[in-house]
């Protein structure tokens, strides 16, 4: 369980992120949505230790203020919303750092295969030797996507849960590879790890997260199943946009949910 | 911007599955041939005709030579000049290389070099400290420390620079290349400024010591020197193959190493400390030879890929290979005179990396 209490986290004499309660669970897949500037960001940075946050933060109840980094990257990976680098890396070398730990969790000897293997989980096959820096926005946030899957390969270790934090996973992808990142999340979570996700999509995490937290203005505005808290009152409060959920637009205008994948 | 691409040259043959890691063993054992064939080339050549190979193989066999008085200047000259001279080139040119390898991967930018943004050039104002005030206002230190001072000087120097740098450039553990280099010319001019003020207070003798610091050259090489800066140099450079799996996550920017399990505050303070040693001592004993930094990890990571764990052996490599050949030129173009190597590397260097910069032009974002 990733367990947060009372977080809350000031920059540059600021308060993005107030008092805020959060709880993942293993085998769920935990949603935080928001409007820009709502705190998500800085909220999941806190989850993951990389700003300075006032509160308690526990990963499996373990005080995540006092581990050492390489404690804490062996229990959860952390997918950023972009990485940029000045340095010709192949997209092979890229997805093998995430084995830097030696903690994939695979089955001995399975660790130099995985780069493939990951790759080809986020349709990537085929571009272990691509440049990193010539493929598209879309394609470098999957290959991140790789190398943060062979962190925690299995989702479990030594019997206890490992997590996944993505920030906007799929807020550069086109509608497929939406639903493929996507489902890889929640098989993450099936098979018993954990998964915090920062969405922006709200039929996509309607469809595909067990738990929803809402941020406003740096303060949670509800949490709980997506049919609990996706109602036309929260919408309008938080995203300050009049619409209703459920309704159907009129006639003859298209539309194209991500539920109606096959 | 960086997204784009600035990577290998288009059309550039690799093996598909991206994995450089034989080609990088291959081109390090090269380099190991390459750097024996300079040491071979620097030891046998120079403006006096002494024989290298007589010398060497007079002293494998036990062989007593015709010419006594002869055989005891070419002694004295491979012995106490050639050898000093070629193991400091080798200790220099891997220490610059190294260093600029890894200052590149603290900084996260190619173009990060010890000479570059001013890391030598403190680094000199130490040693130009020691050198004017070591016999007044820093006498209580130069006595204590002997002739450790000099490159603990110069290591203060350069340490001090390196901190200011990362502190102004780095916000949020994101480096910003424009403020790197743009902060590297004030500290550089500034310390150049304080160097100015020294020798405008030096006298003659201290003047003619001085003026090497400008140029740079490994013709004051002698077996004490590199009894004090050698140990730091080694020291140094062996503490940086611990550093290259962290380097390598840290291209992917502190907060990403740190989740992968790197500590990254150890990891850069141990880039710091042991870049500045290594390169305080260089400075100490050579002055400011240029561009080996930048020219030799640039060409490198076209040619293996920028996975430090490789980097760093083939830059100490080709480093001491090409500061050895430099020598070698220094020493012989208008030999008996010899020029500063600092020209040579400068000669070499410069345009080399206004082409990097015309390549690059894309991703230095200024």
């Amino acid at each position: 369980m990733v367990e947060a209490r009372d977080i809350s986290v000031a920059i540059g004499g600021k308060r993005i992120v107030s008092h805020v309660d959060f709880a993942a669970r293993p085998g769920e897949v935990s949603a935080i949505v928001g409007p820009n500037g709502s705190g998500k960001t800085t909220l999941l940075k806190a989850l993951t230790g990389e700003l300075a946050y006032t509160g308690t933060v526990t990963l499996n109840g373990h005080d995540l203020s006092v581990m050492k980094p390489v404690e804490a990257a062996t229990l959860r990976a952390v997918l950023p919303q972009s990485t940029a680098l000045s340095f010709p890396f192949t997209v092979r070398e890229i997805v093998r750092l995430g084995l830097i730990g030696g903690r994939s969790g695979a089955l001995p000897g399975e660790d130099a295969r995985l780069p493939e293997r990951a790759l080809a989980r986020v349709d990537l096959d085929g571009f272990a030797g691509r440049f990193y820096q010539e493929l598209s926005g879309g394609e470098q946030q999957r290959v991140q996507l790789a190398r943060v899957l062979c962190q925690v390969w299995a989702p479990g270790l030594e019997g206890r849960p490992r997590y996944l934090f993505l920030d906007e996973p799929v807020s550069s992808l086109d509608v497929k590879h939406q639903l493929i990142i996507m489902n890889i999340a929640r098989d993450f979570a099936r098979r018993g790890g954990g998964v915090v996700a920062i969405l922006h999509d709200l039929n996509l995490t309607a469809m595909y997260a067990d738990r929803i937290f809402v941020l406003h203005h740096g303060q949670l505005a509800a949490a709980g199943a997506p049919t609990d808290v996706l109602n036309d009152e929260l919408i309008e409060k938080v995203f300050d946009c009049r619409l209703k959920v459920g309704a159907l637009p009129a006639g003859s205008v298209p539309f194209v949910l991500p539920q109606s994948a096959a | 911007m960086a997204e784009l691409s600035i990577a290998g040259t288009p059309g550039r043959v690799m093996k598909a599955d991206g994995d450089r890691s034989a080609r990088a063993r291959l081109v390090i054992l090269l380099l190991c041939l390459a750097l024996a064939l300079s040491v071979f080339l620097s030891l046998t050549s120079g403006a006096s005709d002494a024989s290298a190979v007589r010398v060497i193989r007079d002293w494998f066999t036990g062989a007593v030579p015709a010419d006594a008085a002869l055989a005891g200047r070419d002694r004295l000259i491979v012995y106490d000049i050639r050898m000093p001279r070629v193991l400091l080139g080798v200790l220099i040119g891997a220490a610059l290389a190294v260093c600029g390898a890894v200052m590149q991967g603290l900084f996260r930018n190619p173009l990060a070099d010890p000479g570059l943004i001013g890391v030598s050039a403190g680094s000199s104002l130490g040693a130009v400290a020691i050198i004017v005030l070591g016999t007044t206002w820093l006498a209580p230190g130069t006595l204590a420390l002997g002739t450790l001072a000099l490159p603990l000087a110069a290591f203060v120097g350069g340490l001090a620079v390196t901190l200011l740098l990362y502190a102004i450039a780095t916000r949020q553990g994101r480096t910003s290349v424009a403020t790197m280099l743009l902060a590297g010319i004030a500290i550089n001019a500034l310390a150049m400024a304080l160097t100015g003020i020294l020798i405008f207070m030096a006298d003659d003798r201290q003047l003619r010591d001085l003026t090497f610091w400008q140029l740079g050259s490994l013709a004051g090489a002698t077996w004490p020197k590199i009894g004090t800066v050698g140990p730091v140099i080694v020291l140094a450079l062996s503490a940086m193959p611990f550093l290259a799996r962290g380097l390598n996550a840290l291209a992917l920017g502190e907060a990403t190493a740190g989740h992968l399990g790197i500590p990254v505050q150890r990891l850069k303070y141990t880039a710091i400390v042991g870049g500045s040693a290594a390169v305080g001592a260089s400075v100490a004993v050579s002055g400011g030879i240029g561009f080996i930094g930048i020219v030799v990890p640039h060409v490198l990571r076209l040619a293996i890929g920028p996975d430090n764990r490789y980097l760093l052996p083939a830059s100490a490599l080709l480093g001491a290979s090409l500061l050895l050949l430099a020598d070698a030129v220094a020493r012989t173009i208008v030999a008996p005179a010899e020029l500063p190597i600092g020209i040579v590397t400068a000669v070499a260097g410069a345009p080399f990396f206004l082409w990097i910069l015309l390549r690059k032009r894309g991703i230095v974002d200024l």
